[in-house]
């Protein structure tokens, strides 16, 4: 299978299967075409699920590995490793004493011309530790088979946290693979990394520093980091989690400013350091430029190391090898169209169903600085080739020692599972339990949206005029008005189902909240398990979906949501720093929502009441538990005694407050934990009226919502936004 | 000549700052014609860090951060400088200004300042109006003298219409400015025709009118223009706004490609409300 000049990575020149391709193409027989493309496409599922950031454009990931032999390996990594060392050497020397300049091996304009040439990181004295640490390397086999470096990647490193996460997945959707023994495993390389910036770190925390997910473009970006964060076991920050003290960088947690010494750079160095780069404050890391020339922070990469990334380096790095290594490359640069002479490789064809379609590929292999020297990962990502070059499907690399049998039976070889290093509660950054928070209460916002429509429409919709049912729609809507699904100046008695049914089409109130649901899932997603989130995204889509005739339609999925939610949260996650900001997000909401709508059920005189208090009951979801204990016989004082005392009932206002102050003591917290306990006597002090329940009910929600400022101002906003202190010395010329 | 030079600094706010972080270029610099006897820094409240540091340009930098809350902060330099400045080779003796072009871009530590930097980046404005000073073959130094007297001529000087992210783009555009706007369009100029300029900040004497007694911190920050006339002449300061070529009465305190290299006082603080600033800079010859 010959296409143009190019080699193909499965066949050899002789039309064989190349042996390391035995195993793969065995196993894809054995899987069968049909089924392979539905394993490839809960391949991508998954991914996107163990990812927190939802659905990726773009990238396909196919379970087919690109295997190498071990010896094609060991040539890769010795040109990988002598190219590190290279790039490194030049980057020392770039940003130190610059004699790759002055020597005229490289034109200025090439260095001094380059947004990514950073003033601020030249320095007298080399850095604590390399400026490149961390380094990946796009690979493609020539037409003659040796392989050619097609790009160098010395800044942002992209693609690491699937190339550590990839193969643990495939491994779970196409077992049949790995049935092959002598894969080499990655395991033993991350440990070592991990090790090795455990050490570095002298027990200061280790983070990657991602750019967030305030622009779309960066979902991929984030999703990487946030893979990344998680295989290495570290915290996944942001600018905004960190702050500068003395010096040195912290991140803001709900346990104060810990000490950060390693970052792991996903963001730009251009408007990294505003303090001396100037930009936006917000973007960046004040003092960041500083801490890592004073050696209190250790960066990978340094700032300003994507300078070698300029494809016009190309062309002088040739000569370097022999100038600063004194030896020649090991691996030359790819000359000419990549596309054409790149070696092609099978991907699952997802569109025809499961077929196989060959693309020109290129490998991408990563390596990192242990302090001693470069090690090379067993591993990587390869990725097929658009026609226009862009990356488009994405494979893992294998390398395979042919020393080990090509088959075994028995236990299949699973990668081991994942050792992720223990990060406590404590380090919850600021950021994502505010998220967390109000996760908990758009959800229960959502729900008691969703509880109330139920309850309205088909009351609306029958239109009898008796008193009582006149009473009741006048009460509705009030309840309609006050969550904010009705305009206020439009709740009149006089609404009818359909005026509502009109209002719910053209303002989607419902899509409105479920929007904000899922934004702030995807922000707190590095929070929640991996299958915590697929359950919860599927019950998710499931609404939304439901939501496309109508609203009204999708009310039922949106409680399944909801419970979905309620239920994974109790069942699943411990009760530490991020359920417990979940858990009072929705106590607040659920207790100020219910405050409100009783002030408003129960706005009559004792003798009007009845309507009021059948609402009330319905709406809290406790009718049934009401018959059982009461026959259904409604009367103010067992009614009350449910809904604002009962501690038994998840949804009294009493059960709230306990619950908030539950929560609150366990954060240390104990002057608001006390104001939850006032509350808690409150509502079971308002059981006991029997009348003039309506203002004080709503005093409730409004000292409710004074607690909910307080938790936010106590935990989230730690510390207040930083701005430029604007150089206004003027530059005047004296008068002469 | 011996200068003794002080410049405070005087931030103060409304609202107390919490955290204060500051990025420094006070500290002058020795360069060929003028030599430091010493300086210092001092810093009020006292910094809880402190780091002095040398950029890329070779200029000192001090950074600091403030963690007790203050409603002052002040930055006062001392110094003791010398300055001799050597006379300047005759105009018309000096090299044809291409030879400069093209040597230039051989000396690495000189061709940085032939690029387009943010605040001094040649455009076709700029490139018309620089070419005018630069007939073929115009020797460097007579070149430089022509220019340095048109921005002098072509600009008024005002303050309050520009500021510190101005670009020379806009200066040639407005002719009006100050003395930074007019470093920046020489240097853009100078650029253009692809000739090293860097921007230089400092300090000029000033001497108070006849029969006055001259006030104390009346003195002001400056800046002025550094060009390259070759490996003999090296480089040579022009002041365009007061058409003048630099001898003794400048004192440098930094250099780079425009005023954000050599910006002398940055900060990121939280708090602090409304602020005022005051600056008061003297310097006065030493009499030996």
């Amino acid at each position: 299978m010959q296409v143009g000049g190019a080699s193909d990575e499965m066949i050899d020149r002789s039309g064989r299967l190349r042996t390391p391709w035995v195993p793969v193409m065995e196993a894809f027989r054995g899987i069968g075409p049909e089924e392979m493309a539905r394993r490839a496409a809960a391949l991508n599922r998954q991914v996107r699920l163990a990812a927190p950031f939802g659905a990726v454009a773009g990238h396909r990931y196919d379970p087919l590995p690109a295997p190498l032999t071990a010896s094609e390996f060991s040539v890769l990594e010795a040109g990988v490793q002598q190219r590190a060392h290279l790039l490194n050497t030049l980057l020392e020397d770039i940003y130190g004493r610059q004699s790759v300049l002055h020597d005229g091996l490289i034109p200025p304009a090439l260095v001094f011309g380059k947004a990514h040439f950073l003033r601020g990181m030249h320095t007298g004295a080399p850095l604590t530790t390399p400026r490149l640490s961390l380094y990946a390397a796009d690979i493609i086999r020539g037409a003659d088979g040796r392989f050619q470096v097609l790009r160098d990647h010395t800044g942002i490193i992209p693609g690491l946290g699937h190339a550590l996460t990839l193969r643990r997945l495939a491994a779970t959707t196409v077992p049949e693979l790995f049935r092959a023994g002598g894969l080499r495993s990655l395991r033993p390389a991350r440990e070592m990394l991990v090790d090795h910036l455990q050490r570095e770190s002298q027990g200061g925390l280790i983070a990657v520093l991602s750019a967030g997910i305030s622009s779309q473009a960066q979902a991929l970006d984030m999703m990487d980091d946030a893979l990344l964060a998680r295989a290495l076991g570290v915290l996944l920050v942001e600018p905004g989690d960190l702050a500068a003290r003395g010096g040195a960088l912290h991140v803001k947690t709900l346990s104060g400013l810990l000490h950060v010494a390693t970052l792991i750079r996903g963001l730009s160095g251009i408007e990294l350091d505003p303090l001396e780069q100037g930009g936006r404050v917000a973007a960046g890391i004040p003092g960041a430029f500083g801490a890592v020339r004073a050696g209190v922070l250790n960066m990978l990469n340094a700032p300003g190391t994507a300078l070698l990334e300029d494809p016009e380096f190309a062309a002088f790095l040739e000569p370097l090898f022999g100038r600063l290594l004194g030896a020649s490359a090991l691996l030359p640069a790819a000359s000419g169209e990549p596309l054409a002479v790149a070696s092609r490789a099978p991907f699952i064809n997802g569109l025809t169903g499961g077929g196989l379609a060959s693309s020109p590929l290129f490998f991408r292999l990563y390596a990192w600085h242990d302090g001693k020297g470069w090690q090379v990962l067993p591993g990587g990502l390869a990725f097929g080739m658009d026609g226009q070059g862009a990356a488009s499907g994405m494979k893992d690399i294998w390398v395979l020692d042919a020393d080990e049998p090509q088959f075994f039976s028995g236990v299949p070889a699973h990668e081991p599972p994942e050792r992720v290093a223990f990060l406590p509660a404590a380090h919850l950054p600021s950021r994502v339990a505010d998220n967390l928070f109000w996760l908990g209460r758009s959800v229960e916002r959502l729900e008691s949206a969703a509880r109330l429509l139920m309850l309205a429409l088909p009351r609306l919709e029958s239109g009898t005029s008796l008193p009582r049912d006149v009473a009741e729609r006048a009460l509705i809507a009030r309840c309609l008005a006050q969550a904010r699904l009705l305009p206020a100046d439009l709740a009149s008695g006089a609404i009818s189902g359909r005026f509502l049914r009109q209002t719910l089409a053209r303002r989607k109130p419902m899509a409105g909240l479920m929007k904000e649901v899922s934004r702030l899932l995807h922000a707190s997603s590095e929070r929640l398990s991996p299958n915590m989130l697929s359950t919860v995204q599927f019950a998710l889509n499931q609404a939304a979906d439901a939501l496309a005739p109508n609203e009204e339609t999708a009310l039922p999925a949106i409680l399944g949501f909801a419970a979905t939610f309620a239920g994974i949260a109790a069942e699943n996650m411990s009760r530490d720093g991020g359920w417990l900001f979940l858990e009072m997000g929705r106590r607040l909401e659920r207790g100020e929502t219910l405050a409100e709508s009783l002030a408003i059920l129960l706005d009559a005189p004792p003798e009007r009441m009845e309507p009021g208090l059948a609402l009330g009951i319905e709406l809290a979801d406790s009718v049934l538990s009401y018959d059982l204990r009461y026959a259904g016989i409604l009367s103010p004082g067992p009614v009350l005694a449910m809904l604002l005392a009962d501690p038994g009932n998840p949804r009294s206002l009493g059960f709230q407050c306990t619950a908030l102050r539950w929560s609150l003591e366990r954060l240390g917290a104990d002057d608001d934990a006390e104001s939850a306990r006032l509350l808690q006597h409150e509502a079971a002090a308002l059981a006991g009226r029997a009348a003039e329940l309506s203002t004080p009910l709503a005093t409730v929600a409004a000292r409710l919502r004074l607690l909910s400022d307080r938790v936010q101002r106590r935990f989230f906003t730690l510390l207040p936004e930083a701005h430029q202190l604007e150089d206004e010395e003027e530059v005047v010329a004296a008068a002469k | 000549m011996i200068y003794r030079l002080r410049h405070a600094t005087t931030y103060e706010y409304a609202e107390p700052v919490v955290l204060g972080t500051h990025f420094m270029h006070l500290l002058p610099r020795d360069r060929p014609g003028q030599f430091i006897r010493e300086a210092q820094l001092d810093i009020f409240p006292v910094p809880d860090n402190r780091r002095n540091e040398i950029d890329h340009f070779g200029n000192f930098t001090t950074t600091v951060s403030l963690t007790n809350p203050h409603k002052q902060f002040k930055v006062e330099l001392n110094a003791t400088v010398d300055v001799i400045q050597p006379a300047p080779p005759a105009p018309g003796l000096t090299p044809a200004f291409e030879q400069i072009v093209a040597a230039a871009l051989r000396r690495a530590d000189v061709a940085e300042f032939c690029l387009p930097s943010p605040l001094a980046a040649p455009g076709p404005d700029i490139a018309a109006y620089g070419r005018l000073s630069f007939a073929e073959g115009q020797p460097v130094l007579a070149g430089l003298l022509d220019l340095n007297l048109r921005i002098f001529k072509d600009m008024t000087y005002k303050s309050g219409v520009t500021n510190t992210g101005t670009t020379a783009a806009q200066a040639l555009k407005t002719k009006m400015g100050v003395c930074q706007d007019y470093a920046h369009l020489m240097i853009a100029c100078l650029r253009a025709v692809g000739l090293p300029a860097r921007y230089v900040s400092g300090y000029l004497r000033t001497l108070p009118p006849a029969g006055e007694v001259k006030r104390r911190g009346a003195d002001q920050s400056h800046a002025w223009v550094s060009a390259w006339i070759g490996d003999v002449g090296g480089w040579v300061d022009f002041d365009p706004t007061n058409n003048l070529m630099v001898s003794d009465e400048h004192v440098t305190l930094a250099w780079g490609r425009d005023f954000q290299d050599v910006s002398p006082l940055r900060g990121i603080i939280l708090g602090g409300g409304r602020h005022s600033l005051r600056v008061n800079v003297d310097l006065d010859p030493v009499l030996t």
